[in-house]
């Protein structure tokens, strides 16, 4: 029968490192892995760059699931038996669900390790996309020159009009102390008095944004002329004939990673999913799909020229910016988010 | 002793619908209040040692009361035409305030917010007319929630404005004139008190939909239109907090409990359902 066939070559195969064996053997037939992401056309793109090639190569189902929602994910994981094998999370909540003990460790085993960024890897998940928060402006509201760095965004003299900013501390303190003058590297921690005072600057100018498309519908409508905005947003509007740029000084990025659930049934063929994510291709096909930053740099071999410009983990763009401290965020988010509320009150 | 309606069974359905899709999650949500992350009162403690959130609690209600009577003011002529015009003009008052409800909230949001924003059709026949200079500031403050939170509620006042006002004789106003009572005094003291239970309905229905509001406070209002129902979501959503998330709950709903009770004293339940 050719299935003896087949395992004769695989275990001729076997001195190959495991994740090159496993990529080419239908060894998973059978077995249904449950993808959970964040929907829309991010979950699209990451169903037809990972789960679809995946699926082919091992036989395995994917089935998608999502949004990947915290409570849900946090209830599933203590439960001992989730329903969801691989789930795409924010950085944020990866550094919580590691200390709460709801992840798997990641198998370096069964992924290659090796084709991500050291700086994208973590103990407990895998960086799959990389975005950031860039200053973006109206190309029609400045004539006499852009603004470029953030401390621009808070120069109401040189740069008047509306502002916006996002509805939450994590990003907006770190804008607040860089315009201020604060090194990147001596950022954290926080020192968030300073970071208050500087957005009381703004305050009376500043319109909050809660979700992204917001962040979007502010540039389009002519609501605001620069605020903290995501560079994939930026691109979008862009795209959709929103007059808007962005400048790349001091980019903010944060990475969504690739994790499996603690008590996954399918723990193995999680990660080999996971594994499939770190190919270049696959991660090129999510950029050119949908403009998200790839943590496998050899993609950008495969990522359409023009998208690069609005890509934060281009050598160019990599040295502007540097890494949000998800550490810190974890330990003081819930007070400081607190705060945040008082202060938008006050 | 009455006997039992024989048909009380037909309840049945609907009554356990509630139970498992209303009652159960619920009271499950509340009890995380005692019960979350570990048995004893945390949580009201730190809504207690925490100012923050009292006064987002506060505004709440400082909001909901802002809202109430504008509601209320509008609604009351508009349930006046359709009560005492002609029947031609309450189709047409009927279907138009309507056709608001049976289209989505979010779809009304932001319609309100095309309306009222800076480059927005408010906003450009002023400047165009010459009326500003500069574009009003209608948007991402109390004047954008109120207009968000009034067009959305006032059905709520008009439709139960209406079936007092329907039912209040006009043989009652033309007796109060010829008793010699002004038309201002035979408006107040005999078409208004006899409007009343329509209206402590429409007034209590719009006030306590308002405390839960979440999609209008955060797409129209600005930053101190904060509202409690975004910082349950908050709790819940971006910490998976439950024990803080029922405190602010089970706060909301005793608050919304003694709006009821305030109601049952003054007008009476009884009135409301007849």
């Amino acid at each position: 029968m050719s299935m003896t066939t087949r395992r004769t070559v695989l275990a001729g195969a076997a001195a190959l490192p495991l994740s090159a064996r496993a990529q080419g053997a239908m060894d998973l037939k059978g077995t249904t892995v449950v993808f959970a992401s964040w929907g829309g056309a991010y979950q699209d793109a990451e169903k037809v760059s990972y789960c679809e090639p995946f699926a082919k190569a091992t036989g395995a189902t994917v089935v998608q699931d999502g949004p990947m929602n915290v409570a849900k994910f946090r209830a599933m994981a203590s439960s001992g038996t989730p329903d969801w094998d691989v789930v795409d999370i924010t950085g944020g909540f990866l550094e919580v669900a590691a200390k709460d003990g709801l992840l798997e460790k990641i198998d370096p085993k069964l992924v290659t390790l090796s084709r991500i960024e050291p700086r994208f890897v973590h103990e407990y998940g895998v960086g799959c996309i990389v975005w950031s928060y860039n200053l973006g402006y109206s190309t029609t509201a400045f004539p006499n020159g852009a603004p470029t760095t953030w401390a621009d965004l808070f120069d109401l003299k040189k740069f008047p009009g509306k502002r916006t900013v996002l509805d939450q501390p994590v990003a907006s303190l770190e804008v607040a102390l860089l315009a201020d003058g604060v090194a990147p590297d001596k950022l954290y921690p926080l020192d968030v008095d300073r970071a208050f005072k500087k957005l009381d600057q703004i305050k009376g100018q500043t319109v909050f944004w809660t979700t992204n498309s917001q962040s979007q519908q502010l540039f389009v409508d002519r609501e605001v002329v620069a605020g903290i905005i995501l560079n994939g947003r930026v691109y979008d509007a862009a795209q959709k004939g929103a007059k808007i740029a962005l400048s790349w000084e001091q980019n903010i990025q944060a990475v969504d990673y690739l994790v499996v659930p603690k008590g996954s049934k399918n723990r193995d063929a999680a990660m080999r999913l996971i594994d499939t994510m770190t190919v270049a291709e696959n991660q090129a096909k999510v950029a050119n799909l949908i403009a998200y930053s790839p943590t496998n740099i050899e993609a950008y071999k495969t990522i359409e020229p023009k998208l690069e410009p609005w890509l934060c983990t281009t050598p160019e763009n990599t040295k502007k910016g540097f890494i949000m401290s998800q550490l810190y965020w974890r330990d003081h988010l819930k007070d400081l988010t607190e705060r945040w509320t008082a202060w938008k009150l006050a | 002793m009455r006997a039992v309606d024989g048909r009380i069974w037909l309840i049945l359905p609907a009554v356990s619908l509630l139970a498992v899709a209303f009652l159960v999650p619920v009271g499950w949500l509340l009890s995380r209040a005692f019960t979350f992350p570990e048995p004893g009162l945390q949580n009201f403690a730190l809504l207690w040692e925490r100012p923050v959130y009292m006064r987002v609690m506060m505004n709440t209600l400082i909001i909901s009361a802002i809202v109430t009577p504008v509601t209320v003011l509008l609604a009351f002529p508009v349930a006046h035409l359709m009560a005492h015009g002609s029947a031609r003009l309450r189709r047409w008052l009927v279907f138009l305030v309507l056709v608001p409800f049976w289209t989505s909230l979010l779809v009304r949001a932001f319609a309100t917010a095309i309306l009222l924003q800076r480059h927005g059709v408010i906003n450009s026949f002023l400047i165009g007319f010459g009326l500003v200079e500069e574009p009003l500031p209608l948007l991402y403050n109390m004047t954008g929630l109120l207009a968000g939170c009034v067009q959305v509620l006032l059905p709520f006042v008009i439709f139960p404005l209406y079936s007092s006002m329907a039912r209040i004789d006009p043989g009652y106003m033309r007796a109060a004139a010829t008793l010699g009572a002004p038309p201002v005094r035979a408006f107040l003291r005999v078409y208004l008190p006899l409007t009343l239970p329509g209206l402590v309905t429409g007034a209590t229905l719009v006030f306590i939909s308002t405390l839960g509001y979440y999609i209008i406070p955060a797409l129209l209002g600005g930053a101190r239109q904060q509202m409690i129902a975004q910082l349950i979501q908050d709790q819940i959503a971006a910490f998976g907090n439950w024990g803080v998330a029922g405190a602010l709950s089970l706060v909301l709903l005793a608050i919304t409990g003694a709006m009821v009770a305030l109601l049952h004293v003054t007008v009476g339940l009884k009135e409301i359902a007849r």
